[in-house]
């Protein structure tokens, strides 16, 4: 893997980025070891699940469904990480009049080292899915999914970073048909350093995309959200909402773009970036970037960077609330704000939890 | 004209070249050669008379600049600039002179009064032959009043000198501030402006002094043509204030394509600079040839506790704006502020805004950007608010608002936003929309024409910073906004 190439923060897209531990990971062999529990989710509809160790599917741990494996159609992304993954992976095509799947589960073991692959999602004219993606392991898990979502079509894709040490780098390619719609909401709540890249064209009349997430980030960790929403037809909508935690010398960066181009007209595009800071040596950084070439639009931004509200904190107290808990609180709802708009109780609920869990370890202490 | 002053300049070169030095300043010619060399830069500095430490430091930034490249990260698209195909040095020009103001521009003439600017004055500005005499009364009038508001700075203590002047007369101080805010190498065109500075303005108001007037390039005397690239420094000592307005807000078919100037500001402690800018440069026609190209590095250094610099800004005009005026607050209890109106219109291109690097204990900034583009122009509030780890109790509020007005525009935001210490909180906010029918009906419905109507609302939005500037500013610059979006509606 000495050929690794690349890019350095000089480039615009990877101003706060931290890539140096990747060759290193990249020439390891995988330890093989697996986590002691594999966190399916217990559902009310379940549907495919598949288990990938080290980027190989483990076909007696897997129930594909209307899951097919293999090569992946779509050509290799262009972008540094992207084009890394080759081209056998899983793809998920649905046609129009396909029955509800129930939830599609996909879990990702990294035991140690690389492993690269791709994805491809379709949905044909209103068909639906949601799916789940949970990372576990301590290696560089590096993905890059295509989606394609034609008229009508509803995806609502969930991920939870709980990879205890290492890399997880995601990259997606989205395009939304006219109507359809898009949600992505992810959970950064190991111990890895993560990147995400996220293009997203609303490419058809009134399409609608939501992505956001929460970065809980401790130690040395560093997340880094790199995304563009692109409003290509009138009548667009866009939501991003971030929530950013960082503890010790973490840093969480999220720089989000909506970009209206000329013709889209009647977009609504909305950012909120937050970020919270419970340390002294802990950096957050944020770029909510508007770039707009049509006129009626409503595009707003919202950014703050802070610590807990005194008030809040205060309040609490005098309700008879220990400072450690009320702190505890206030930072549980803080990032609930980017975990709540998941659709199905009982991923919401796990993704609280999980949430949560991180919190608990040692993060509102101090 | 311009073979004869290229010849004349290549006379005065060989002449020059004759002498040890290459270029001494005994020599009468009024042009440095066209093109940029070490050569130019030696002519420049032995033009002014500059002492040996004042040329090499320009040279160092020449020779910088030659390995550095040309920006490329900005919303813009800037065609190639032929650094060797201008004059990097030239006396003040004489103007065409009209016979009379019937020979004007009608367009010019009509801004003329529009911004109600009285008939002498008018000519004045264009050129008027016999006019002159009535400019040179003007300038005698300035004279007078420049020469008794001299005497009256005189009093207080204040400097306020063309910078070659400072060079020569206060070369302590410029050698200990020049270059101390914005580093000689700190970008390409700042380093190209420290090359070949033409000339500029430097001011210094002592400890506890509040400038008795607000301070204006205007009423400078060697302010008539201060040249491309300007250098502007000006040092508020403990306790001081002063209040500085820059530009003109009288449309100058200025023929020089390319301005790079830098502005430094230092305000030490308790010390406050407000620092106000009117820029109507030519932004070309409406097909986009022609126009200014303003590349400026503008900074601020609040290094005294509790000290505060105000940058307000009304952009209009130029071609090419590439400019962002910012402030190091370094002491503790220091204040940034940047108010900045931003108006295109046709191929204008603006990407500007500010930084604040709150580096002191309880610093605080507020930036309020309005961006109005119309037209096929591009509009861009580009901005960074940085806190450092051990700047405590840092707060920020930013605003930026963009108003479409037309469906072949762009507005962008471009805000970066790094925080390395909790007990910041930084609030950013943007929106962007366009003119409601609703408002505009309204207008009209008073009997407002519908340009006169979006022009309204226009100075409506764009209150907040208009607000900030002095009088005699604020109301020139109101109808200059007005003026600026002349035929991008109906």
């Amino acid at each position: 893997m000495s050929l690794l190439e690349l890019p350095s923060n000089r480039e615009e897209r990877w101003r706060w980025s931290d890539l140096s531990a990747l060759p290193e990971i990249a020439a390891r062999a995988p330890s093989g070891q697996m986590p002691e529990r594999l966190p399916w989710l217990d559902c009310a509809t379940p549907g495919p699940r598949l288990l990938f160790v080290d980027g190989r599917l483990v076909a007696d741990a897997s129930e594909p469904g209307d899951v097919a494996l293999g090569t992946v159609e779509a050509p290799v992304g262009e972008d540094a990480l992207g084009r890394l993954v080759g081209s056998e992976g899983w793809t998920l095509r649905l046609g129009s009049g396909h029955a509800p799947l129930g939830l599609v589960q996909v879990i990702h073991v990294s035991t140690g080292a690389a492993d690269h692959l791709p994805a491809r999602i379709e949905l044909d004219v209103d068909a639906q899915a949601s799916i789940v993606e949970t990372f576990l392991g301590d290696g560089w898990t590096n993905r890059l999914t295509r989606i394609t979502l034609f008229k009508g079509a509803r995806l609502m894709l969930s991920r939870r970073i709980l990879t205890a040490s290492g890399y997880v780098s995601l990259s997606d390619r989205v395009a939304v048909g006219e109507g359809a719609s898009f949600v992505l909401t992810t959970l950064a709540g190991g111990g890895a350093d993560t990147r995400f890249d996220g293009e997203v064209h609303l490419a058809g009349n009134a399409g609608f995309a939501e992505v956001g997430g929460a970065l809980l980030a401790r130690g040395r960790q560093r997340h880094d959200a790199n995304l563009v929403i692109r409003h290509e037809q009138p009548n667009g909508q866009s939501r991003q909402v971030w929530r950013s935690v960082a503890d010790d010398q973490a840093t969480c960066s999220v720089a989000a773009r909506v970009e209206v181009a000329r013709g889209a007209q009647k977009t609504d595009g909305e950012q909120s970036l937050k970020g919270l800071l419970l340390s002294r040596t802990a950096t957050i950084n944020a770029k909510p970037e508007l770039e707009i070439f049509a006129d009626d639009v409503k595009c707003a931004h919202g950014a703050t960077v802070g610590e807990l509200n005194r008030d809040a904190l205060f309040y609490l107290a005098s309700r008879g609330i220990a400072p450690a808990e009320a702190k505890a609180l206030l930072t549980a709802s803080f990032v609930a704000d980017a975990i709540e708009r998941i659709g199905e109780e009982d991923v919401r609920t796990a993704f609280l939890d999980d949430a949560n869990a991180w919190l608990a370890h040692g993060g509102a202490q101090s | 004209m311009s073979d004869v002053r290229n010849r004349e300049a290549h006379d005065a070169a060989e002449k020059a070249a004759t002498y040890e030095w290459g270029f001494t300043s005994d020599i009468e010619q009024e042009f440095a050669p066209k093109g940029l060399s070490e050569d130019t830069v030696r002519f420049i500095s032995g033009k002014k008379n500059e002492p040996e430490w004042m040329l090499d430091w320009r040279l160092k930034a020449y020779r910088k600049w030659l390995e550095m490249r040309a920006p490329d990260w900005a919303k813009m698209q800037v065609p190639p600039i032929d650094y060797q195909d201008a004059y990097y040095y030239a006396a003040p020009k004489k103007k065409i002179e009209l016979a009379s103001l019937d020979e004007l521009d009608p367009e010019i003439r009509r801004t003329y009064e529009k911004l109600g600017i009285p008939i002498e004055e008018q000519k004045v500005l264009a050129g008027v032959a016999g006019a002159r005499k009535v400019a040179v009364d003007a300038v005698f009038d300035s004279v007078s009043v420049a020469t008794t508001f001299r005497e009256e700075l005189k009093k207080a203590g204040v400097i306020f000198l063309s910078i070659s002047e400072a060079i020569r007369e206060y070369p302590e101080m410029i050698r200990k501030w020049l270059g101390k805010v914005v580093p000689m190498h700190d970008n390409y065109f700042a380093t190209l402006n420290s090359a070949v500075f033409s000339d500029g303005t430097f001011v210094y108001i002592p400890e506890g002094v509040r400038c008795p007037m607000e301070l204006s390039t205007y009423f400078r005397i060697n302010a008539a043509n201060t040249g491309q690239f300007e250098r502007t420094l000006i040092v508020a000592d403990r306790g001081s204030y002063v209040s500085y307005l820059e530009g003109c807000t009288a449309p100058m078919r200025d023929e020089n394509q390319l301005h790079a100037a830098v502005v430094e500001l230092v305000a030490l402690d308790d010390a406050e600079i407000k620092y106000s800018t009117v820029q109507n440069w030519y932004p070309g026609d409406s097909e986009g040839k022609g126009g200014i190209y303003n590349f400026v590095t503008k900074r601020a250094l609040c290094q005294g506790r509790n000290s505060k610099v105000s940058w307000t800004q009304v952009e209009t005009g130029s071609a090419i704006t590439w400019k962002y005026p910012s402030c190091v607050l370094a002491g503790e209890g220091s204040v940034g502020e940047f108010y900045s109106v931003a108006l295109t219109n046709n191929r204008q291109q603006a990407d500007t805004g500010t930084k604040m690097i709150h580096l002191g204990k309880n610093s605080r900034s507020t930036i309020v950007s309005k961006g109005i583009s119309a037209g096929r122009s591009d509009n861009t509030y580009r901005g960074l608010v940085r806190v450092g780890p051990t700047a405590e109790n840092v707060r920020n509020f930013t605003q930026c608002d963009s108003l479409l007005l037309g469906d072949q525009c762009g507005a962008h935001t471009v805000p970066y936003i790094e925080v390395r210490n909790p007990t910041a909180q930084i609030e950013h906010e943007a929106t962007t929309s366009k003119i409601s029918e609703d408002q505009l009906f309204y207008a009209m419905s008073r009997g407002l024409s519908q340009e006169d109507a979006v022009a309204l609302i226009v100075n409506g939005f764009a209150r907040e910073v208009l607000k900030q500037l002095p009088m005699e500013f604020a109301v020139e610059a109101q109808k200059l906004l007005g003026i600026s979006l002349e035929g991008s509606v109906g």
